[in-house]
């Protein structure tokens, strides 16, 4: 029963999609858009452009959260750093990330280096705030606890921010994969966001397309991993 | 009083760090030099132009994608059977993100509002979908009896009970969109070229305008937090009722 | 006015059948208030339910003599949790008017039913708050003027007081007392507290542990006039009392 609940909606929306798509210039038929994806990702694009843009996303998105999580427990610890930057903070996040990419293509060219830059800078915010956030709002019986009984702050401070923390993670992830593909869409030769453009460009249909289904089981997957990761961390969360 | 401290510490250090030349003028140019290219920017008709098509797009999207995600959040939570059946649909085209349109919307409807409404619609639809279906879901059962013991019709219910019960998680859900849909309007103007502030940023840089760069992503963030402010100062006014408030649902 | 004849009910858990209430019958007239007690535990609150309309069930349920296939009409209910069955996006006002709206009463009428119930509890003053400005006994006295605003000949009540303070429970007692003797409206009263139904029921049915069925059907002759002091002090109030109890203890067994 759960198997027909889960693949019976998905089954009729292909099927209408193969239904519209009989002659459409725009939309390709399923069978020739799976043609096209297994042709276009199945050869060496994989490592040529796939692999180079997750590389970077992970790079990014990893010093995204190292720095992010130590500015947030730093500023999160102190009430007067706090108040001092909370506005300023608060306006970066605000900020449209994506404005940050011809910014930082100045400084940076438009090597790898601007590119991890670019998704640090859109994904550092929200785990900053959310992190600062998390740690402001420990419990105070539980700060005198651990202080009782000796257990050291830090730990204490990671884990009762870790809803928090996570959070921000979670938003910084969909902020890091949207600029995962703007900065290959804005400046570079190679990467999916470049590649998929190019197809467009091309009016190679079918394989846009299939560009299209990849990036979307890219962002399906990763918030897949994401979930099962937040699951274990959070586990002692959830069941209180 | 702190807070203005670190605005005032920021804008020092954005002054001093290209007066003493620690990076280039041509990169970063002192802050006096960016507010004053703001300034200068404020009364020209263009900018006012390209404002209001930012604004525009992001309304109109926010706004489409609002009705719809209530409208079909409200039938796949209230109809038996339907939530379970749409979940793993939903499950797998929220997280696709919605930049991967933007080949689709450029071949669509080319450098238009057409562009920045494909990509505003589907980036805020998720967001305000789910929140819709964790509000039905929460409506309380007991308030669930009362309405039926009394006789409500099922318009009475939808409307008197599972509307103002999920309202709380709806406006969570719009509080997520609109900073979502203004963050998807300014890319489709940046990176497919509609009119737009994210246009004229595009424009900015390439004719290496720097200070202008940096004057119109200020004035980017300014609205990015207008926005922020507006929808929660709406969110207070509408839970009036709401005597503390709910904690939030991760989307 | 209320007819149950053989009702059953069971839950399907993982592998194992519950039943609930087994064979049940009872019968309560126009007019009358019946308590019903049982041990915790017992389907007291699922036999209201049934009766209300909100579960499925076996056997037969009659409600002025119809068959009960969903809400009966005519019929209110007041929970136990006030809180959850008040809208608190409504104002006290609202929460009453709302039910009068659907039942399709015109405004004047609306006005008058609003304005007699809640000065009927006590809450006269109250009109414009929000139910969660007030206490938890001013909040059920919300959900009772609900209730007798929309005139039911049947009202269910399901451990309404179990959850507000002593004192106040005692007040909402005689509140209600005086609410069915001016109303003339049948009332079916679920607790478990044994005082309370022998105090407030001119009928108690006692009932056993899970699966439910009636140990006893008593009459409680006690004076008409109920008062919070005299008739709890008097000697056959402690026998009923402790008569019910003994019942009790004995299905717990």
């Amino acid at each position: 029963m759960r198997v027909v609940n889960a693949l019976a909606v998905p089954l009729l929306l292909v099927g209408v999609w193969w239904l519209v798509s009989g002659g459409s210039f725009y939309l390709p038929s399923p069978g020739r858009v799976a043609a096209a994806f297994a042709e276009t990702w199945f050869s060496e694009r994989v490592l040529t452009d796939v692999l180079p843009s997750l590389a970077r996303l992970a790079a990014g998105y990893t010093l995204a959260g190292v720095i992010g999580v130590g500015l947030g427990v730093a500023i999160g610890l102190s009430s007067g750093l706090r108040a001092a930057a909370e506005p300023v903070l608060e306006f970066f996040r605000a900020v449209p990330p994506p404005v940050l990419v011809p910014l930082i293509m100045l400084f940076a060219g438009i090597d790898n280096a601007m590119k991890v830059a670019v998704i640090v800078s859109g994904c550092v915010w929200p785990i900053l705030l959310n992190t600062v956030e998390g740690v402001r709002a420990i419990d105070e019986v539980l700060a005198d606890t651990c202080k009782l009984y000796g257990v050291r702050l830090r730990h204490l401070v990671l884990r009762s921010a870790s809803p928090q923390i996570m959070a921000g993670l979670r938003q910084a992830l969909s902020i890091g994969i949207i600029l995962m593909v703007i900065s290959e869409m804005f400046a570079s030769s190679s990467g999916l966001g470049f590649t998929i453009v190019l197809f467009q460009r091309g009016f190679q249909i079918a394989e846009m397309w299939s560009g299209i289904v990849l990036l979307g089981l890219i962002g399906w997957g990763l918030s897949l991993v994401f979930r099962m990761v937040e699951k274990r961390v959070l586990a002692w969360y959830h069941r209180a | 009083m702190r807070s203005l401290y670190g605005v005032a510490g920021l804008l020092l250090l954005m002054e001093a760090v290209p007066r003493l030349g620690l990076v280039d003028e041509r990169f970063l140019p002192p802050a006096s030099e960016i507010l004053r290219t703001l300034g200068g920017q404020l009364v020209t008709a263009g900018l006012w132009a390209a404002l209001g098509e930012t604004l525009l797009g992001w309304a109109l999207g926010l706004g489409i994608a609002f009705c719809a995600a209530v409208a079909a959040g409200m039938v796949i939570g209230t109809v038996p059977g339907l939530r379970a059946a749409t979940n793993s649909t939903v499950e797998f085209l929220r997280p696709i993100p919605s930049v991967a349109l933007i080949p689709l919307a450029t071949l669509l409807f080319g450098a238009s509002l057409g562009s920045t409404l494909l990509l505003v619609v589907y980036a805020s639809f998720w967001q305000v979908l789910i929140q819709v279906l964790y509000g039905v879901a929460a409506v309380d059962p007991v308030a669930v009896d009362t309405a039926r013991s009394y006789g409500f019709s099922s318009w009475t219910r939808m409307r008197r009970l599972v509307w103002p019960s999920a309202l709380p998680y709806i406006m969570t859900g719009l509080r997520l969109a609109a900073a979502v849909a203004f963050i998807l309007a300014i890319t489709a103007e940046l990176v497919i070229g509609s009119p737009g502030l994210g246009l004229e940023i595009q424009i900015a840089q390439s004719s290496g305008a720097v200070a202008q760069v940096y004057a119109l992503i200020v004035l980017a963030g300014l609205i990015g937090i207008a926005v922020n402010v507006g929808v929660r100062t709406l969110e207070r006014r509408v839970l009036s009722w709401h005597q503390s408030v709910r904690r939030e649902v991760a989307a | 006015m209320l007819e149950l004849i053989d009702l059953t009910k069971t839950y399907q858990g993982r592998g194992r059948t519950v039943t609930a209430l087994d064979r049940l019958s009872l019968q309560v007239d126009a007019g009358e208030l019946v308590c019903v007690v049982g041990p915790s535990g017992c389907g007291k609150t699922t036999l209201l339910r049934c009766v209300a309309g909100l579960l499925p069930y076996e056997g037969q349920v009659r409600v002025a003599g119809r068959p009960v296939t969903g809400p009966p009409e005519h019929t209110a209910v007041v929970f136990q949790e006030y809180g959850r069955s008040l809208f608190p996006w409504l104002t006290v006002r609202q929460n009453v008017e709302l039910p009068l709206k659907e039942k399709g009463l015109d405004r004047a009428r609306r006005t008058e039913l609003v304005t007699e119930s809640l000065e009927a509890v006590g809450l006269a003053g109250a009109h414009d708050a929000h139910p969660w400005q007030l206490s938890g006994g001013m909040q059920q006295r919300v959900a009772i003027a609900r209730a007798v605003a929309y005139e039911p000949s049947l009202l269910l009540m399901d451990e309404p007081f179990a959850a507000v303070d002593a004192q106040t429970r005692a007040d909402l007692e005689d509140l209600i007392l005086r609410l069915w003797q001016r109303l003339e409206m049948t009332v079916l009263f679920i607790t478990h507290d044994i005082d309370e139904a022998v105090y407030l029921g001119r009928r108690v049915i006692v009932l056993s542990a899970s699966p439910t069925t009636v140990l006893e059907d008593l009459k409680i002759d006690l004076p008409a006039e109920r008062d919070q002091l005299t008739t709890r002090s008097l000697p056959r109030f402690a026998e009923l009392r402790g008569h019910v109890y003994a019942q009790i203890q004995r299905t717990k067994q």
